[in-house]
C-alpha cells in the first residue's frame, strides 16, 4: 500500500530509513523548527490511531537509529548497551529485536544513514556550482557544515566508526574513498605538462590527508574548529591541480 | 642495552641478565600478537593465541602485560619507535630538506613492508582497538610533522601556508600506505616511494621542483597518463 499522503514519503525517504529523526533528536541539531522536518517524524503523536503499520514500523526503525546516536556519544560503541537504545528510542527490547539483530547492526543502519545524508550534502553543494574549484570548495563546506552541526553524528561515522567492527570498517573506508572522483574531476582540462605531474595516487592522498585532519578534530571533542578547516582544506585539495598562487586564493575568497 | 631484543637468547640462558630475558620474552610476545592481528584480526585474537604463537607459557604472558590490550598497545609503542628510529636516521645522512624527506619517507616505506605484520597491526588493527589505540595511532602521524615543517624554509611562500599543511600531507600518506596494507598489498608499498615524494614536496616546492626530487628516486619515470 502507498504511502504517498504521509509526511514520510514527502520527504522522500527511503526504506532503509532517513537520518531526519536522527538530526531532530541531536541536541545540537538547529533545524528542529524547519518546516523540511516536521515534528512527526521524530515521534509519533500520542493516542493518535489508524496510522499504517508500516509507518509506524519505519517510525520505530528511525527511533532506535536515534537512540543508539546519543547512546553512542554519551558511551562510546563498545560500552552501549541495547538497554541504552531502546531507554532513548522509547520502545521495547522486544521492538528492538523486531528490526535488528543485534547492535552491530543497528550501528550499521545508524552508520548508512548519516553516511547517505553527508554524501547528498556534499552532492547538493558540488553541483550547485558551475566551476570545479569553487565546487570543490562547496563541497567540503557543507561536510564541514554538517559535521560542526551534528557533534553526534560526526563521532558517530568517523570515530566511532572504526570500533564498530570490521563490516563498518570496510563501509568506512569505501565511504572515504568514493569523495576521490570528486577531485579527479580536477584533472578535466588540464596541460599534459600538469597532469603529469599528477600521480595516480594524488586524489587518494588528498582524501586520506583531509579526512585525517577533520577525524582528528571530532575525536578531540573539538568540533567547533572544523568549519575554520575550509580555507586550509580548500588550497590542500586544490595545489596539485591550480599551483599554490590559484588555489590560496580561492581558499581565502570567502 | 636492549638493542638485541629481538634476537634469540643465546644457549645457557642462566648466564644472561634477567632483564635481558624479560626483553626477549616481551618482544617474542609483540610479534606474535602482531602475527596474529594481522592474519586473524585483532578482535578475534585471544591471550591464549599470543601465548601459544610466542611459545611461552600463560603466566609469562600476564608477567609482562596486564592484558591483550596493554599488550596491543606495546605492540603499537615498539613499532613506532622502531620506524620513527629509522625515518630519523635516513632523514639525517642528508643535508637539503628535500632530500632528507625523500630519505625519510622511503625508510618508512621500507620499514613497512619488511615488517607487514607489525605495520598492519598498528596502521590497521589499531583502529579497531579501542580509543587508546587509535589515539596511539593519531599521535604517531604527529612525529612525522616536525620533519615536514622544516620545509617551510626552503619554501618561496612557506610563510603564507596554511597551518594544517603538515598534518594533512602525513594523513595523506597513511591514508594511501593504510589502504595498501588493508588489502594486503605491501610488497607493492615501497613503490610509491615517488608519488609520496612529489605529493608531499609539491606544496612547498611546487610542482616541477617536487618532480626533479622524485624522479631522481624513481629508475622508472611514471608514463604520461592517457587522456
Amino acid at each position: 500500500m502507498t504511502s504517498k499522503n504521509w509526511p514520510v514519503s514527502q520527504n522522500g525517504l527511503d526504506p532503509s530509513g532517513s537520518v531526519s529523526s536522527v538530526l531532530l533528536r541531536d541536541p545540537a541539531n538547529q533545524s528542529v523548527d524547519s518546516p523540511e522536518y516536521p515534528p512527526e517524524l521524530a515521534r509519533l503523536p500520542p493516542g493518535r490511531h489508524g496510522l499504517p503499520r508500516e509507518f509506524v514500523s519505519h517510525n520505530q526503525r528511525e527511533r532506535l537509529i536515534a537512540g543508539l546516536a546519543e547512546a553512542v556519544a554519551e558511551n562510546g560503541y563498545a560500552g552501549t548497551t541495547i538497554a541504552h537504545i531502546t531507554r532513548n528510542a522509547a520502545v521495547s527490547r522486544r521492538t528492538f529485536y523486531e528490526h535488528f539483530s543485534s547492535k552491530d547492526e543497528c550501528f550499521i543502519a545508524a552508520y548508512d544513514t548519516v553516511m547517505t545524508e553527508l554524501r547528498k550534502r556534499v552532492e547538493d553543494a558540488f553541483d550547485q556550482e558551475d566551476e570545479w574549484p569553487l565546487a570543490v570548495r562547496a563541497g567540503i563546506e557543507a561536510m564541514l557544515e554538517f559535521l560542526a552541526a551534528e557533534p553526534h553524528l560526526a563521532r558517530l561515522s568517523m570515530v566511532e566508526a572504526l570500533v564498530a567492527g570490521p563490516v563498518v570498517v570496510e563501509r568506512y573506508d569505501a565511504a572515504i574513498q568514493s569523495l576521490a572522483p570528486y577531485f579527479a574531476a580536477g584533472r578535466k582540462g588540464l596541460s599534459k605538462d600538469v597532469l603529469a605531474g599528477l600521480s595516480p595516487t594524488t586524489e587518494e592522498a588528498l582524501v586520506g590527508g583531509m579526512v585525517s585532519l577533520i577525524s582528528r578534530r571530532i575525536f578531540a571533542d573539538r568540533t567547533e574548529e572544523l568549519e575554520a578547516l575550509l580555507p586550509d582544506l580548500v588550497e590542500f585539495t586544490l595545489t596539485p591541480y591550480l599551483g599554490s598562487a590559484e588555489a590560496a586564493k580561492v581558499a581565502r575568497a570567502a | 642495552m636492549a638493542s638485541n631484543s629481538t634476537t634469540r637468547p643465546l644457549p645457557g640462558r642462566q648466564q644472561l641478565s634477567r632483564e635481558f630475558i624479560a626483553q626477549h620474552q616481551r618482544a617474542r610476545i609483540i610479534t606474535a600478537l602482531a602475527q596474529e592481528s594481522s592474519e586473524q584480526g585483532y578482535q578475534q585474537v585471544t591471550v591464549a593465541d599470543i601465548v601459544s604463537r610466542a611459545g611461552i607459557a600463560r603466566n609469562t604472558f600476564y608477567e609482562n602485560f596486564r592484558s591483550k590490550e596493554d599488550c596491543f598497545l606495546a605492540t603499537q609503542e615498539f613499532a613506532m619507535t622502531a620506524a620513527l628510529e629509522r625515518v630519523v636516521d635516513a632523514a639525517g645522512n642528508f643535508d637539503s630538506w628535500a632530500e632528507r624527506v625523500r630519505a625519510g619517507l622511503a625508510a618508512f616505506l621500507g620499514y613497512v613492508a619488511e615488517e607487514p605484520a607489525l605495520a598492519r597491526t598498528c596502521m590497521v588493527e589499531a583502529l579497531s582497538a579501542g580509543p587508546a589505540a587509535v589515539e596511539r595511532y593519531e599521535k604517531s602521524q604527529q612525529a612525522f610533522v616536525s620533519l615536514f615543517k622544516l620545509g617551510r624554509d626552503v619554501s618561496p611562500h612557506g610563510g603564507e601556508l596554511p597551518e594544517t599543511l603538515e598534518e594533512a600531507i602525513i594523513g595523506g600518506v597513511f591514508w594511501i600506505v593504510y589502504q595498501r596494507l588493508a588489502i594486503g598489498e605491501e610488497a607493492a608499498i615501497p613503490e610509491l616511494l615517488p608519488e609520496l615524494i612529489e605529493f608531499a614536496l609539491t606544496p612547498y616546492l611546487g610542482a616541477e621542483q617536487a618532480r626533479q626530487v622524485s624522479a631522481a628516486a624513481s629508475d622508472n619515470p611514471r608514463p604520461l597518463p592517457e587522456s
